[in-house]
């Protein structure tokens, strides 16, 4: 089977995020980008299905400007077998994206496609329900196990309180938490490898798809700077505060 | 912060910068025709009037890495700049490399702490420095590395060091930029949170460590393919050397072993050695060491006097060994001999790969006619030191490398760029570590109810190692890139390891300062930096034979 893995690519989780001056957004110019942390696990678990003898093919789809193939790249290098890149300029929101890759899940007909839970830019986590959602597909969101017998997967989710098991029909769409797998290194000759590897260009146009944006930014802001506190010196001081300052009592 | 830090703006900037060089190399050209007049007799360079006039002679070997130092920093922004990415640390890092080298070339070069060359001691005159005093240089020198440059610096480079950006080392290359993730990433889980206790307690880096590393292609990283190596160039082990050194020095060194024999092997080996070692070094199976230093033999390697007698099929080996680093668990001796004793200079001098067993901490050297012990050292340790002493050891005759006796010196010199074109790329990220430990602990402790990174003694050190660490990179990254192209670069290659190697010293130096009483504590990874960094002076070429090794170089070089 063939199993198709969404890959993101994000500000690097380690970057302290700053909002361009205008208000419009992040600055995202000569920042450090990386695959966002929960679409390594979703391409670290397909690849084990790979390598269990599970799936035969692991493809790796990005979408975005021109940089995004190093994206594709990285993903390549942790094993999947050829990658995708849905070439826009335009802002893609979580419908588009979810529109874009139930077009290529027709034209590739995976049996599984592996989403990270939520990008850790916009934290939408909508993509993957929005996927299930148009494909008419069985979703499986926030799995922590993962195990394919025959045409069903049995997954663990991490819900409030505790884990859910489920089993599920295939083809499925499957999103990932952290706790699914440890993502592995792409080692040397693991990168150097992916340098032969196929990636295909297309355009949303290709696929057939309006991927224009239906929710606009009014505006982005920092969050509000933390005020330095007061010392009061006893307890009727504080009760008279919180009354008569903070006005919570 | 006001708009005069990043003044006069990148477009001048740039243009004073192309400008200041010229003026660089212009004196640069007169005290290389002062120190010619000095050493020359009979219109050959003289060595004895060359060891007369060493201090002048390395003094322009140090001029020399400046000026070239600074031809890298130009390269590297203009590059940057074509593409979009010259943004403001790059751009003040520019600024403050040329006003402080440039400032440096007029006024004195620290060669060392306490040995300061001026230009009148390499035999330049006022006129000539006057006529340095351009436009372009004065004002490069007046505004470059100033106070408030340096305050922003060390203001943006707080904002961005936690994602690991101290400025865009520009490699232009998408490969090498995944290596370094991964390498960054692999150090930051499985590296750094050991490498202080392994230090602490004196250990061997764990097998489980060297394992990983060789799963992920370390040891064979400039092997051929068709040896089983990747194939890869010099740029590529630079980064990944870096990496590996900016987590620990040791993890960071045990590829300089696999590179120094797979070198010997692929430049000297025969086709058979080739097939037999290389495959098995580039996998990490083998573990090689180099012996070469004796007790009394260390820059001056004509005189090494342990000796090899053939006897029938093997060689016998007698003599003593030192400094043998990793030598107790390492599986091949790339072992430089005497075979000829009645050559005494180099032209007796043979290489064997001599196979030994692995040993252990009670029996180090468990072979017949090899017994040796461990020298305990300040710092670089992970794989520990060793003397080795030769008692009847045997080689088999196959072991000679490439098969005939006498090349083993021609054969040594012709992996010395590679080896310390390696030594630099450690260098750098030992310094870019000692930056790093230095940038957190401002960052992070407080004094006189503000960070101390906010006074100027403080932020001004941090930028400077940053600039420096920069520097030291694009003149590593520039020598490989030499190497690659296939182009001699013994001089480059020296001018790098040269001038990175007292970079991370001093950022060690002033990292431990800022962390005043507590970087003299144990509990403290700058205390462990210190001690490892002071080696990368002294090994691969000490400072003084680097310097030596430029100056005779370039004296020697036509134009």
């Amino acid at each position: 089977m063939k199993i198709l893995v969404a890959v993101k690519r994000v500000i690097d989780f380690n970057v302290k995020v700053r909002v361009k001056a205008d208000r419009s957004g992040v600055e995202t110019a000569n920042v450090k980008m990386s695959m966002n942390p929960f679409d390594e696990i979703a391409v670290e678990e397909a690849v084990r299905l790979k390598e269990k003898g599970v799936a035969a093919e692991v493809i790796a789809v990005s979408m975005g400007p021109q940089s995004c193939q190093e994206t594709i790249r990285t993903a390549l290098a942790l094993g999947a077998d050829r990658g995708i890149h849905v070439n826009t300029d335009i802002e893609l929101q979580p419908l588009a994206v979810a529109k874009l890759l139930a077009s290529i899940i027709k034209r590739e007909q995976p049996s599984l496609a592996i989403l990270g839970k939520q990008a850790i830019d916009d934290d939408c986590n909508q993509t993957g329900q929005m996927l299930a959602g148009l494909l008419g597909w069985a979703q499986g969101t926030f799995i922590s196990k993962l195990a394919i017998e025959g045409a069903e997967a049995e997954i663990t989710r991490e819900v409030d309180g505790g884990l859910e098991v489920l089993r599920l029909n295939l083809p499925a769409v499957l999103t990932t938490d952290l706790r699914l797998n440890e993502p592995r290194y792409a080692t040397l000759p693991n990168i150097m490898k992916a340098k032969k590897k196929p990636i295909e260009t297309l355009s949303p146009a290709d696929l057939g798809v309006d991927a224009s944006p239906r929710l606009s930014t009014l505006k982005v802001d920092e969050p509000p700077k933390r005020q330095g506190g007061k010392m009061v010196q006893s307890t009727a001081e504080l009760v008279e505060k919180l009354r008569s300052e903070a006005k919570v009592i | 912060m006001n708009n005069d830090a990043i003044n006069p703006g990148k477009v001048v900037l740039l243009r004073d910068a192309r400008d200041a060089l010229a003026d660089a190399e212009t004196l640069l050209a007169a005290a290389k025709a002062a120190v010619t007049a000095a050493v020359t007799r009979d219109g050959a360079i003289a060595g004895d009037l060359l060891d007369r006039h060493q201090f002048a002679a390395h003094g322009y070997a140090w001029m020399a890495t400046y000026v070239a130092a600074l031809g890298r920093m130009l390269s590297w922004a203009v590059r940057l700049d074509e593409s979009g990415r010259l943004a403001e640390i790059e751009t003040l890092m520019l600024q403050a490399a040329f006003g402080e080298y440039l400032a440096q070339l007029e006024g004195g070069i620290a060669m060392s702490q306490g040995e300061i060359v001026r230009p009148a001691e390499i035999g330049l005159d006022d006129a000539t420095l006057r006529a340095f005093r351009t436009a372009a240089v004065s004002g490069l020198i007046a505004r470059g590395n100033t106070d408030s440059v340096r305050m922003r610096l060390s203001e943006l480079l707080t904002q961005t060091m936690e994602s690991g950006h101290f400025g865009d080392p520009g490699l232009d290359d998408e490969t090498l930029d995944m290596m370094r993730d991964q390498f960054r990433r692999f150090t930051a889980e499985q590296v750094t949170p050991f490498a202080h206790e392994w230090h602490r307690r004196d250990e061997l880096i764990p097998m489980s460590v060297i394992d990983q590393m060789a799963e992920f292609g370390t040891f064979g990283l400039t092997v051929p393919e068709n040896f089983g190596g990747l194939g890869l160039g010099k740029a590529a082990m630079c980064v990944v050397t870096e990496e590996l050194s900016r987590a620990y020095i040791g993890v960071g060194s045990l590829g300089t072993r696999s590179e120094i024999a797979a070198e010997l092997i692929r430049m000297g080996g025969t086709d058979a050695q080739k097939h037999h070692w290389l495959p098995r070094i580039s996998s990490g199976a083998v573990l090689p060491t180099a012996v070469f230093t004796e007790p009394n033999t260390g820059s001056d390697l004509g005189s090494l006097r342990t000796r090899a007698v053939r006897d029938g099929a093997v060689y016998r080996i007698t003599g003593a060994k030192t400094w043998i680093t990793h030598a107790a668990r390492a599986d091949l001796m790339t072992l430089l001999v005497r075979t000829d004793p009645n050559e005494p200079g180099y032209k007796g001098l043979s290489m064997l790969l001599a196979e030994k067993p692995r040993g252990t901490e009670g029996n180090p050297f468990p072979a017949e006619g090899m017994s040796g012990g461990e020298i305990k050292v300040l710092g670089y340790r992970g794989m520990k030191e060793y003397e080795i002493g030769f008692d009847g050891f045997t080689v088999p005759v196959e072991a000679l490398l490439g098969g005939v006796e006498g090349q083993g010196f021609k054969q040594l010199m012709a992996t010395f760029e590679s080896a310390r074109i390696q030594t630099a790329a450690r260098a750098v990220g030992v310094s870019q570590n000692a930056l790093e430990l230095g940038l957190t602990y401002a960052r992070d402790r407080i004094q006189f109810g503000k960070a101390i990174r906010h006074f100027p003694r403080v932020y001004g050190k941090l930028a400077w190692m940053a600039v420096e660490t920069m520097i030291a990179r694009q003149l590593t990254l520039f020598a490989a890139a030499e190497k690659d192209s296939d182009r001699r670069c013994d001089i480059e290659a020296g001018m790098a390891k040269l001038l990175a190697a007292r970079t991370a010293w001093s950022n060690a130096d002033n990292a431990l300062q800022i962390h005043g009483g507590n970087g003299y504590a144990e509990e403290y990874q700058i205390s462990r930096v210190i001690c490892d960094a002071r080696i990368l002076n002294i090994f691969e070429g000490a400072a003084e034979i680097q310097a030596q090794v430029v100056a005779r170089g370039l004296l020697s070089r036509r134009n």
